[in-house]
C-alpha cells in the first residue's frame, strides 16, 4: 500500500488528463434529486463530501435495463446476433468502502460458478476510487456488518478527506498505474496522525446491531407478519441495495432484455398457474431478510448486507431491516 | 467469456397433441455440434426461448437412451406457453441448459420405484420411466399410477401399451370422475395409492403433479410406510436465469433450478418448503 | 391531544367497534413517524400524532377488506377515503374514521435532502401550503388541534408551478419530462404508495399483453409514468405520497395538479370533495366539455 498526501487540485488535475483515455463517473450533488452517480466531464463537478449517493454503485456493474442479445429474422430465417460489450475503461471515483463490499459480494453471485460476462466485464474495465466516510449517518451499520466505513474493502485506491486535502491510500496495481504520480509522502508525524484519525472515524458509526447466527429457527415466528404490516411492497429497497442483484427477464421487440426485480413485488413469484409461494406481505419481506442474513451465509459464508442503510433511509415508511434483524426473537 | 444467457437456436421438428391442452414439440438443434455433445439426465430440464415472446423452463419428458431430439410437453397456461401452442413444425425456437440436477439414478438401482404422477406430472417421469425400462436389470419392481382429471387428459397414450408389457412393470390408470367406456381406476391419486398399498420395501417414490395433488399424495405415502428420504419430487416454480441468480425460486437457500428441480420429501421439509 | 387519542381508540377497540386501529408511531429513528396496527388495547400507548405524520394511511385500507377498520386521518386522507368510497372499494360501515386537525405535516423529501430546521415552516409540505382546510370533511370522531397553531397555509396558488409549466412550449415540455422520466428506476413506490392505486393487476404488470417496456429506459419509463398519471385523473386528492416517496426526485406532483387544474376547468369537478358525488369517469353530463374530441 503506498500513502500520498494530495491537493483537491491535483487531483483535479490529474482527472482532467485521465478524461482522455477514461470514463470518469463520480457523485454530483443534482438539486431537489439527492446525489447521483453522474459522467463527470469536468472534476469540479464532483461532489465528494458527507452525503451518499442514492443509487448503489451496483447500477454501474449489474445493469438496470440490460439487452442480452437480440433474434435478427431475415429471409425467413433466425438468428442471433449478440450485443457487443463496452470496453470503454472507466474510473469510478468517490465510492464509499461499504458499496465496494457489496461488489465483492455480487462477485460471488455474478463472478463464479457461471460467469456473468456482462458484470465481469464491466469489473474488468473499472478502476474503483474509494472515499473514506467522515460521518456516517444513523441508518449506517457497515461496521456491525464485518465492514469499515474507512478502510478500502475492494477499492484499487481509496481517499480520505483532513483538512481540505486528501489522504490517498493506493490499493491495487491498477490504482497505482493511475495515481502513483501524484501527490507526496507524508511525514511519519502525519502518518501517525493519520492512522488516529482512522480510529476516531471508524467509531463515528454509532448504530450497531447482531445479526443472530440461528435465524432459521424463528423461520415460522409471527414476528415477520408484524414487521412487515406497513411494507408497501414496492421496490425501493431492492433497486438501491447495493447488493440486491434478482431480476427477470423479458423480450422486447425480439430482443432480450434483463431488468431489475424484487423479492417484494407481488408478481416475483407468480406462477402462469396463479400459484404463488410468496402470497402475502409476511412471505416476501421474511425472504429479503433470510436470503440477506440466512440463506447467502449458508452459502457464501457472509451476510448479503453491508450495511449501507439505504433501505431505511428511503423506504417510504420507515422499515428499518437493521432494528428487525437486531430484534429478531431468536 | 460466453454468454450463458445465450440460448441455441432449435428447430421443431415433430409436434404432437396429447391432450386438448398440451402438446409434446419434439426438437432438433441447428447446429449438428450442439446437437452431438447435448446431453442430460432425466428430470433436467431447458430454458425455451420465444423469441419476441420470452423464455420459460420446461422439463425435458424424453429419456436420455432414446435420442432422436429433446422433446418437451407444455401445457397450455401463460404467456409464452401459448405463444408455444402456436408454433408449427419447421419453426425456431431458442434453447439453453440442460439444467438443474436431474434425479438421483445412483440412489435408485436395485430399489422398486413408485412413479406416481398427475396430469402433465408424467413429463419428466416418463424420462425416468424411459431411462430405468432401457436399463431394466438395475431396478427392481416398477409401478405407475397415473391420474388426470379425464381420460382425455392422459398424456402419452401410446407409450402405456409397451409400459405394462415391460418386465416386472404394472401400470395404474385413473382418472377422477367414472366416464363412459372407462375401464381402469376411478378416483384421485391419492385415494388410488390407499387402495393399492404399494410394497415400501425396498421402495423409492417418485411423485410429480399438481401442487394439491403432491400435498395430497405425501400423507398417504408415509402412511404406508414410505419415509420421507424414499420420497422424491420435482418441484414447478417460476424461474427465470436457470442458473441460480435471478433470485425467485429459491426455497431456503438452495435455488430450484440450480440445486433442484428435484427433491427428497425430507429435503423440502427442512427447506420449511410447503407443499 | 394525544392522550385524548389514546383514550378513543383503547375505547374503540373495547367495545369491538373496531378491529384494527391503523395509526402513526414513532420510528426507528426517534424522530420520524411510520404507520401503526393497533388490535390489542395494551399497545395503544404506540399511538403518536404530530407533524411527522406524513402518511396517507388509506393505503392500507385495501389489506383489510371486510374488516372493521378505524383510522387517524388528516384532512387529505379523508379526501383519499371518499374517493375509495365514491368507487365502492370500501364499505361506510367499516371504517370509523378518526379525523386529525392538522396545520401541515413536514416535507420528509426535503428533511432527506438536507433541510435541518423541520420545524420551520418552509420545511412543511408543498402540498400542505396550499392546503385549504385543515379539518376533514368527513370522519366520524374529530380531535381538534387544542394549541390550534392553524393553518400554515400561505394562500399560494396552488396551481403556480403548472402555470410555469403550461407556458412552455411543448417541445420544451417533451425535453423537461423526458429528463425527468429518464431517472425513473421502476421501483413502483409511486404506485404502491398510493391509496387510488388499488387495481388487482396494474397494467405494468401484465404480459398479455405487455403494454410497455418492463426495463427501466427512458421509452418504457414515460409510458409508466403518465399512465399512472392518466390513471388518477379525476381521482388524485392530491396528498403528495407519490412525489414524495420517488427516491430519484421525479416531481410527479405537477403532473397530478396539472390533471386536476384540467378537470376542475373543464368539469367543475373536485376528486375527494363529496361523498355522494358519482366518480367523475362514472358519470356523463349532456353539457360537459366535447371540442377537445378531435
Amino acid at each position: 500500500m503506498i500513502q500520498k498526501i494530495v491537493t483537491k487540485e491535483e487531483l483535479y488535475k490529474l482527472l482532467n488528463y485521465l478524461l482522455q483515455d477514461f470514463e470518469v463517473i463520480g457523485p454530483k450533488e443534482l438539486t431537489n434529486r439527492g446525489i447521483f452517480y453522474e459522467t463527470i466531464k469536468n472534476p469540479q463537478d464532483l461532489y465528494l463530501g458527507e452525503g451518499f449517493t442514492t443509487e448503489p454503485v451496483k447500477k454501474l456493474f449489474l445493469n438496470p435495463s440490460e439487452w442480452f442479445f437480440k433474434c435478427q429474422y431475415k429471409d425467413s430465417k433466425n438468428s442471433l446476433e449478440e450485443i457487443a460489450l463496452t470496453k470503454t475503461k472507466r474510473i469510478i471515483i468517490g465510492v464509499r468502502p461499504c458499496e465496494t463490499k457489496g461488489l465483492e459480494l455480487l462477485d460471488k453471485v455474478y463472478n463464479s460458478e457461471y460467469k456473468d460476462e456482462f458484470y465481469v466485464n464491466n469489473r474488468n474495465r473499472t478502476v474503483i476510487i474509494g472515499l473514506s466516510c467522515a460521518k456516517p449517518d444513523r441508518n449506517c451499520f457497515c461496521t456491525s456488518m464485518g465492514g469499515s466505513n474507512v478502510e478500502s474493502q475492494g477499492t484499487d485506491a481509496i481517499l480520505f478527506d483532513r483538512d481540505g486535502k486528501f489522504i490517498l491510500e493506493i490499493i491495487t496495481d491498477k490504482g497505482k498505474e493511475i495515481l502513483g504520480s501524484i501527490g507526496n509522502e507524508p511525514s511519519e508525524e502525519e502518518k501517525k496522525h493519520w492512522q488516529q484519525d482512522k480510529e476516531k472515524r471508524k467509531d463515528l458509526v454509532k448504530t450497531k446491531i447482531k445479526a443472530p447466527e440461528d435465524l432459521d429457527k424463528v423461520f415460522e415466528d409471527p414476528y415477520w407478519e408484524q414487521v412487515s404490516k406497513s411494507c408497501l411492497s414496492c421496490g425501493i429497497c431492492t433497486f438501491l441495495c447495493p447488493t440486491c442483484h434478482c431480476f427477470d427477464l423479458v423480450d422486447e421487440q425480439r430482443r432480450r432484455l434483463r431488468c431489475y426485480d424484487g423479492c417484494a413485488f407481488v408478481d416475483f413469484t407468480l406462477q402462469a398457474s396463479g400459484e404463488n409461494p410468496r402470497p402475502t406481505k409476511k412471505e416476501r419481506y421474511r425472504q429479503r431478510v433470510f436470503h440477506k442474513f440466512d440463506y447467502f451465509k449458508k452459502n457464501f459464508g457472509e451476510n448479503l448486507c453491508v450495511g449501507c442503510g439505504r433501505c431505511i433511509r428511503y423506504c417510504p415508511v420507515k422499515i428499518d431491516i437493521s432494528e428487525i434483524v437486531d430484534k429478531a426473537p431468536v | 467469456m460466453k454468454n450463458i444467457y445465450l440460448p441455441h437456436l432449435a428447430e421443431i421438428v415433430d409436434i404432437k397433441q396429447e391432450t386438448p391442452d398440451i402438446k409434446t414439440f419434439k426438437l432438433k438443434f441447428k447446429d449438428q455440434a450442439v446437437e452431438d455433445s447435448f446431453d442430460h439426465k432425466p428430470g433436467q430440464f431447458v430454458e425455451f426461448s420465444i423469441f419476441g415472446e420470452g423464455e420459460a423452463p420446461f422439463c425435458i419428458s424424453n429419456s436420455p437412451t432414446r435420442k432422436s431430439g429433446i422433446e418437451c410437453s407444455v401445457k397450455r397456461m401463460g404467456k409464452i406457453t401459448q405463444a408455444l401452442h402456436e408454433l408449427d413444425t419447421g419453426d425456431t425456437v431458442g434453447i439453453r441448459g440442460p439444467y438443474g440436477n436431474g434425479f438421483p439414478i445412483e440412489d435408485l438401482k436395485n430399489k422398486n420405484l413408485l412413479f406416481v404422477a398427475g396430469g402433465i406430472g408424467l413429463a419428466p417421469l416418463r424420462s425416468l420411466i424411459n431411462y430405468c425400462l432401457d436399463n431394466r436389470n438395475n431396478f427392481k419392481s416398477v409401478t405407475i399410477v397415473n391420474g388426470a382429471r379425464t381420460s382425455k387428459d392422459l398424456v402419452y397414450k401410446d407409450e402405456y401399451q409397451a409400459w405394462e408389457k415391460a418386465r416386472d412393470t404394472k401400470l395404474y390408470l385413473t382418472v377422477d370422475c367414472q366416464e363412459e367406456n372407462w375401464t381402469c381406476m376411478v378416483g384421485v391419486v391419492p385415494k388410488i395409492l390407499e387402495q393399492l398399498k404399494p410394497t415400501c420395501q425396498d421402495s423409492v417414490a417418485i411423485v410429480c403433479g399438481p401442487p394439491i395433488m403432491i400435498k395430497y399424495t405425501m400423507p398417504v405415502l408415509l402412511k404406508i410406510g414410505f419415509c420421507p428420504e424414499a420420497i422424491i419430487t420435482t418441484l414447478e416454480m417460476k424461474m427465470k436465469c436457470g442458473l441460480g441468480k435471478c433470485g425467485r425460486c429459491n426455497i431456503g437457500n438452495l435455488y430450484v433450478c440450480k440445486d433442484g428441480p428435484v427433491f427428497s420429501y425430507a429435503q423440502l421439509k427442512t427447506l420449511r418448503y410447503e407443499l | 391531544m394525544i392522550d385524548e387519542l389514546k383514550i378513543k381508540a383503547r375505547e374503540l377497540l373495547k367495545n369491538k367497534q373496531v378491529d384494527l386501529i391503523i395509526g402513526y408511531q414513532r420510528a426507528s429513528d426517534g424522530v420520524l413517524a411510520m404507520p401503526c396496527f393497533v388490535d390489542r388495547e395494551e399497545d395503544v400507548d404506540k399511538l403518536i400524532w404530530d407533524v411527522y405524520c406524513v402518511y396517507n394511511l388509506a393505503n392500507y385500507l385495501k389489506d383489510y377488506a371486510g374488516q372493521k377498520i378505524g383510522i387517524i386521518a388528516k384532512p387529505c386522507d379523508v379526501r383519499s377515503i371518499v374517493v375509495l368510497l365514491q368507487e365502492n372499494q370500501l364499505r361506510r360501515e367499516n371504517v370509523y374514521i378518526i379525523g386529525v386537525e392538522c396545520s401541515g405535516v413536514i416535507d420528509e423529501k426535503r428533511l432527506r435532502l438536507g433541510a435541518k430546521d423541520i420545524q420551520e415552516s418552509a420545511t412543511f409540505g408543498v402540498k400542505c401550503k396550499s392546503c385549504k382546510s385543515s379539518t376533514p370533511s368527513i370522519c366520524d370522531y374529530l380531535f381538534k388541534d387544542k394549541e390550534k397553531k392553524g393553518k400554515i397555509s400561505e394562500d399560494k396558488d396552488e396551481y403556480e408551478s403548472v402555470r410555469k409549466l403550461e407556458v412552455r412550449s411543448s417541445l420544451e415540455r417533451l425535453k423537461f419530462w423526458e429528463e425527468e422520466f429518464s431517472r425513473c428506476i421502476r421501483c413502483y413506490a409511486c404506485r404502491q404508495v398510493c391509496p387510488m392505486c388499488y387495481c388487482p393487476k396494474c397494467v405494468a404488470d401484465q404480459a398479455m399483453p405487455a403494454w410497455f417496456s418492463k426495463g427501466a429506459n427512458l421509452k418504457g419509463n414515460l409510458s409508466w409514468n403518465l399512465i399512472r398519471a392518466i390513471h388518477l385523473g379525476g381521482r388524485c386528492i392530491d396528498c403528495g405520497e407519490c412525489e414524495r416517496v420517488c427516491p430519484v426526485g421525479i416531481p410527479l406532483r405537477e403532473l397530478n395538479k396539472k390533471i386536476e387544474k384540467d378537470i376542475k376547468e373543464l368539469f367543475k369537478y373536485e376528486a375527494g370533495a363529496n361523498v355522494e358525488q358519482k366518480p367523475l369517469l362514472a358519470s356523463f353530463d349532456k353539457d360537459d366539455p366535447g371540442d377537445w374530441i378531435k
